[in-house]
């Protein structure tokens, strides 16, 4: 890479850094043919990779995180987007309050959201635990929703929504068949960070979850306050590995530049 | 004469400000409309109103002989061409012309054929399969031109077509429009800030100023006799003189003579206060004080190669009396 500015190149050489090396430390350990969680590792095997592919509550809690962190992505993306469309398109009073009203999850301690659900909607409705987890996770997204595809819609030009109306479409067709795939690249990559920032979600989940559902985080963060085994070393490498699979997908089909540009050109 | 559309008392208020100010204004169908202005006239606001994407405040807009005061755009069947092109950049530029076709359930092999037909029109069948941002800015515009024509409009409406394209691709897109407005009969609205564009293109034009109108007519109508010093400036007079009565007039430069005094008409003592030479002609700026006591600036267009004149000689300027155009103030 050539640069002019060092000093911002070191920076961020020694960010990536300090992002990466300790990650390569659990990949490392999750190898191990030992019983512990120590580096170097003592030998090469898979036998963690099998052991946290055999622990149920890993399983179980995997698929609820996978569920719970999907159904509210788009939960998240049917209520965002129109609202972001309302916010920049439409001729709402008090848009900037709406907008804050929306972007507010992002600065409320989590742990605040989540004792507010349970007391007012767990302990005071008596609903399960589920359909609360799920209201708030979608709560905790919207920022994203309304955030990144705000952003792309703002650089899109009014113009070709008009157009779209002058040719014959109604407003409905025009969001569907004009707006809708001018923002897929935003949506994609709201959905992309709704669905991480549920999936990893500690605060929240902790407090509303309930025997029967817990998500993977909570699970693992159970398991090694009892034991310090390198199974946990395992489940992280192939969240890792599921990452990096999701990430160069997304780079393939869509790119990141589009993604994180917003915007279809 | 008949109507495509009428804007009849139209007024447009946004807030405290007045963009269109009770204006009556009537297209012709089958001729070349301009809505011409300086920026904040109120032009594109009245196209934007008859398009349907803004609602006057009061008024009636009427098209086709009905009222269309509040139609939403897609019922009005119009086609427009914006500043921006506005093109979908997710579909190719068959799809692009298609569009409006497939919203009114055009038959597949019909509308393949009127999608090629509107690209033709514009010369840029061979693009069909493109994506727009893979196009110039020429042959977007095309494209823009032809999604609005494949719909086979009422009226066609063009927002500052071709501000955004390089000079001397305006200059050819003007002589393009016109002949694709000749070839499709279209009734065309037009808005521009340009008056060479004006003037060359429209078969009518509208000079606007703040949200009114100022004057309207035939080109050459309009130029050789404008209302007032505001149309006159607009359309690139510069010499205005001042009678002893407070009347105002105004010559072209080409008009103007140095030397001769006319026998009647205007004759008026000054000084040369600059020569710009520019090849076929030259301006000569004369500092003089006409009747009302007022200094003002004369240019005189000179041909004439014989002629001398230098800055701080003394001259008489002169033009006959057929060539002054007694303003409205």
């Amino acid at each position: 890479m050539k640069t002019s500015r060092p000093v911002a190149a070191s920076l961020a050489v020694a960010g990536y850094i300090v992002m990466i090396v300790p990650i390569l430390f659990v990949v490392a350990t999750a190898f191990t043919a030992g019983r512990s969680l120590k580096f170097p590792p003592e030998g090469f095997s898979l036998r963690w990779f099998e052991a946290a592919f055999s622990y149920d509550p890993f399983l179980s809690a995997l698929v609820s995180s996978l569920e719970l962190a999907l159904l509210a992505t788009l939960l998240a993306l049917v209520i965002g987007v129109p609202v972001t469309l309302a916010i920049h398109r439409g001729r709402l009073p008090g848009k900037g309050i709406v907008e804050g009203l929306f972007l507010s999850p992002l600065i409320v301690p989590e742990l605040v959201v989540g004792l507010a659900l349970y007391q007012q909607l767990i302990i005071g409705l008596r609903l399960d635990n589920f359909p609360v987890l799920l209201i708030g996770h979608t709560v905790l997204m919207l920022p994203y929703a309304v955030r990144v595809t705000g952003a792309s819609l703002a650089l899109a030009d009014p113009g070709v929504e008009e157009a779209a109306r002058g040719l014959g479409a109604s407003p409905v067709r025009t969001f569907f068949t004009v707006t809708l795939p001018l923002l897929r690249p935003g949506i994609f990559s709201a959905g992309l960070l709704s669905f991480v920032t549920s999936f990893n979600n500690v605060p929240l989940s902790l407090l509303l979850q309930s025997r029967d559902f817990r998500t993977l985080p909570v699970t693992m963060l159970d398991y090694v306050q009892q034991s310090y085994d390198p199974m946990v070393a395992a489940t992280s490498t192939i969240i890792l590995a599921g990452t990096v699979v999701v990430a160069v997908i997304a780079e393939r089909t869509v790119g990141f530049a589009r993604i994180f540009g917003g915007i279809n050109r | 004469m008949t109507t495509a559309a009428e804007f009849v008392g139209v007024t447009q208020r946004f807030g405290d400000f007045t963009a269109v100010d009770d204006i009556d204004l009537a297209i012709p169908t089958g001729k070349l409309t301009t809505l011409l202005g300086p920026s904040g006239c109120g032009k594109t606001t009245s196209l934007r109103m008859l398009a349907g994407y803004t609602q006057p405040t009061s008024g009636r807009i009427m098209i086709a002989g009905t009222d269309a005061t509040r139609l939403p755009p897609e019922k009005r069947g119009l086609g427009m061409v914006f500043q921006s092109y506005a093109l979908f950049p997710h579909m190719s530029v068959a799809e692009n012309v298609g569009y409006g076709l497939k919203l009114r359930k055009v038959a597949p092999t019909e509308r393949k054929r009127r999608v090629a037909e509107a690209l033709d029109l514009v010369g840029l069948g061979h693009l069909a399969a493109s994506r727009p941002k893979k196009l110039s800015g020429g042959q977007q515009q095309r494209v823009a031109l032809a999604r609005a024509i494949a719909i086979r409009p009422t009226l066609l409406l063009l927002d500052e077509p071709l501000s955004n394209l390089d000079a001397r691709l305006r200059v050819q897109m003007r002589a393009e429009i016109r002949r694709i407005q000749a070839e499709t009969g279209l009734t065309v609205v037009l808005v521009t800030h340009d008056q060479d564009e004006a003037l060359e293109m429209s078969d009518r034009m509208v000079l606007m100023r703040a949200g009114r109108i100022m004057q309207e007519g035939a080109p050459s109508e309009v130029f050789g006799a404008p209302a007032n010093r505001f149309v006159a400036e607009f359309l690139g007079y510069e010499n205005f003189v001042t009678d002893a009565d407070g009347s105002l007039t105004t010559v072209r430069p080409e008009h103007l003579t140095l030397g001769a005094s006319a026998a009647s008409g205007l004759s008026i003592d000054g000084v040369v206060t600059d020569v710009a030479y520019r090849g076929v002609d030259r301006l000569v700026t004369v500092e003089t004080v006409d009747r009302a006591g007022e200094t003002v600036r004369l240019v005189a267009d000179v041909r004439d190669e014989d002629v001398t004149a230098r800055p701080g000689q003394s001259v008489t300027v002169s033009a006959p009396a057929a060539r002054l155009i007694r303003l409205a103030a």
